[in-house]
């Protein structure tokens, strides 16, 4: 792995890359799905559930940390694919993987919306107004090239940390009451309760590993690496935290809502914790939309100017932005906030969300494996020890919990995000499948028709031939 | 593998179309950066800066303190000047690789895409 990153005039060290490692995350998002998850388990027990996702997060970690080490760059999720499978089934992987940022810049959009909404006590349509105006700052911002420097970005995500922190220790604290089976998870649940837990308490570490994407741009390449792993620990301790005091505090009503965080301000610091937990939702989206925007339309821009989508998506503004993904991903992220805003689905949200990311970590265990064995001479500043069962491991375990969290929702069976999960497969399929042929060819035949600029190399001088040699005088 | 002199005329032309390009001095408005450029067969390494909208001459040498590096064979750096060569494609497969923010390595492509797109 080169070193080139010591040299730069700007780089990232490893606080900006724990920062964004744990705030990308931390959305808020994060909240709905730490208040579906103490629904499964017994009392204040959910803790457990985190701590054994945290565990599988680990794992996820040391598939990432290989695979980075591998292809220390932001295309890296089409590199390690494209060599570990036929490209087809890699293109389509990523593109439905691509749907879990639609999903979580709609969720966040949402969910800021509906806390605004209730923090300033108006009526749940003008949730609808916020989420709108929200999406249409964040797609103005990044038309024009906005960016949240790396301060800002560590500052928001240890507020929102330290603030949730506040807010849940004061909570407890202030309820004067036990603890209810803290170390049972299993009272009264059944172990399919547990596994939904740790299902969706993978969901709550999902999105750390987005992080790699900035590989080009850090200090050292072990600090991707190391912040990764720093996050997990954060995200565990602050997790776990949120889901005993959620459990502690909130009744199955205001668990249910779209807005839990708002319930748990309230429960620790009255109406001033309701607007601090309001505020902190929306600094939340800060790190989200940041990550969201300029990941997604980043790739899409990518795998245009490669070929493999249309060109126009690779237009760019006056301000080298790639507008076309920007206004699609803003514009599809608004129609799924507004229809889960209409429809009361946020729970359908977390579910898909959750089976998502579990299957890309399965993905990534797949990878690691065949990559070790297609390219086993490959430098790897980091390996995965006893990757045999643990990379094999990795893939059944996240595999099951992609399909527990696909056709569960609000502990009662519902196949509907195993129906998004899949629509979103067939059409990526379908693209690559029946789509991408043509649009390859066209990219080949427009290359063929354009003639080359660079002037061919002057050819070299005949070598001399053999000398005579002169007769006698 | 491209010579010095090779990447010397392959760079001044596109720092000439770039140079002249008004669309490019918008996207580079506001955007100093010094940029280092690395060959991977030849061991050569080159500096340009983009300074007030405008790509300076090319100065060979180590670079210090660059915003970005771009690391390539001498034959894609060449190709990549003259617009023979989309460098996000050996970007795509690891060919070429760049150490810098996300923001300037797509100013960069950027550049490479927008000088020649009358092509």
């Amino acid at each position: 792995m080169s070193d080139d990153g010591a040299s730069l005039r700007r780089a990232l060290g490893l606080r900006t890359t724990v920062s964004t490692s744990t705030g990308l995350a931390f959305a808020a998002l994060e909240y709905l799905a730490a208040a579906a998850l103490v629904v499964y388990v017994a009392g204040d027990s959910a803790w457990i559930a985190v701590g054994v996702a945290g565990l599988l997060a680990l794992l996820a970690w040391g598939f990432f940390g290989e695979l980075n080490g591998m292809f220390p760059t932001a295309a890296a999720i089409r590199l390690y694919m494209q060599r570990a499978m036929d490209d087809r089934a890699a293109l389509t992987i990523a593109f439905t993987y691509m749907t879990t940022i639609v999903l979580v810049i709609a969720a966040d959009a949402f969910i800021v919306g509906s806390a605004l909404a209730r923090a300033f006590d108006e009526p749940a349509w003008v949730a609808g107004v916020w989420i709108s105006a929200l999406l249409a700052v964040a797609v103005g911002a990044n038309l024009r090239g906005v960016q949240v420097a790396g301060g800002l970005q560590d500052l928001a995500t240890y507020l929102v940390l330290a603030a949730t922190v506040a807010v849940c220790v004061t909570g407890l604290v202030r309820s004067h009451r036990a603890l209810r089976f803290p170390l049972e998870p299993l009272h009264g649940h059944g172990i399919g309760g547990l596994a939904e837990a740790v299902a969706l308490g993978v969901f709550l570490y999902s999105a750390f590993e987005w992080v790699t994407t900035s590989a080009e741009e850090v200090r050292r390449p072990h600090h991707i690496h190391r912040g990764m792993l720093i996050a997990v620990a954060v995200l565990f301790a602050v997790c776990s935290l949120v889901t005993l005091a959620m459990s502690h505090l909130l009744t199955h009503r205001q668990l249910g809502t779209a807005f839990p965080q708002l319930e748990l301000g309230r429960a620790a610091f009255g109406q001033a914790g309701l607007w601090v937990m309001a505020a902190v939702s929306a600094l939340t989206a800060l790190n989200t939309f940041n990550g969201g925007f300029i990941t997604a339309s980043r790739f899409v821009y990518g795998t245009a100017r490669e070929g493999s989508l249309p060109r126009r998506l690779a237009q760019l503004n006056d301000r080298a932005v790639p507008w076309v993904p920007v206004l699609a991903l803003g514009s599809t992220s608004l129609v799924v906030a507004l229809v889960v805003a209409v429809t009361h689905g946020w729970q359908v949200l977390v579910a898909t969300g959750a089976a998502l990311e579990a299957m890309i970590y399965a993905v990534a265990a797949l990878c690691t494996l065949r990559l070790r064995a297609r390219e086993p001479d490959r430098q790897r500043p980091f390996r995965v020890r006893g990757l045999r069962v643990l990379g094999v491991a990795g893939v059944v375990v996240f595999g099951a919990l992609a399909l527990v969290a696909s056709v569960s929702v609000g502990d009662r069976f519902d196949p509907v995000p195993l129906a998004i999960v899949a629509v979103a497969g067939v059409l990526s399929a379908s693209y690559v499948i029946w789509v991408l042929p043509g649009v390859r060819a066209a990219e080949v035949a427009r290359r063929a028709a354009t003639p080359r600029r660079r002037p061919p190399r002057p050819a070299a001088p005949p070598a001399p031939g053999p000398v005579e040699e002169s007769g006698g005088p | 593998m491209a010579t010095r002199e090779e990447i010397a005329e392959a760079y001044a032309d596109w720092r000439g179309r770039s140079n002249a390009n008004e669309r490019l001095k918008k996207m580079a408005r506001g955007w100093d950066r010094v940029i280092h450029f690395r060959t991977t067969d030849t061991a050569e390494g080159f500096t340009v800066e983009v300074r007030d909208q405008q790509l300076s001459d090319l100065a060979f040498g180590p670079a210090d303190r660059p915003d970005v590096i771009v690391t390539a064979t001498s034959e894609d750096l060449c190709d990549m000047f003259w617009g023979d060569l989309n460098p996000s494609e050996r970007y795509m497969t690891g060919e070429i690789t760049l150490a810098g923010s996300q923001h300037d390595v797509m100013r960069i492509d950027a550049m490479t895409m927008v000088a020649f797109l009358d092509r």
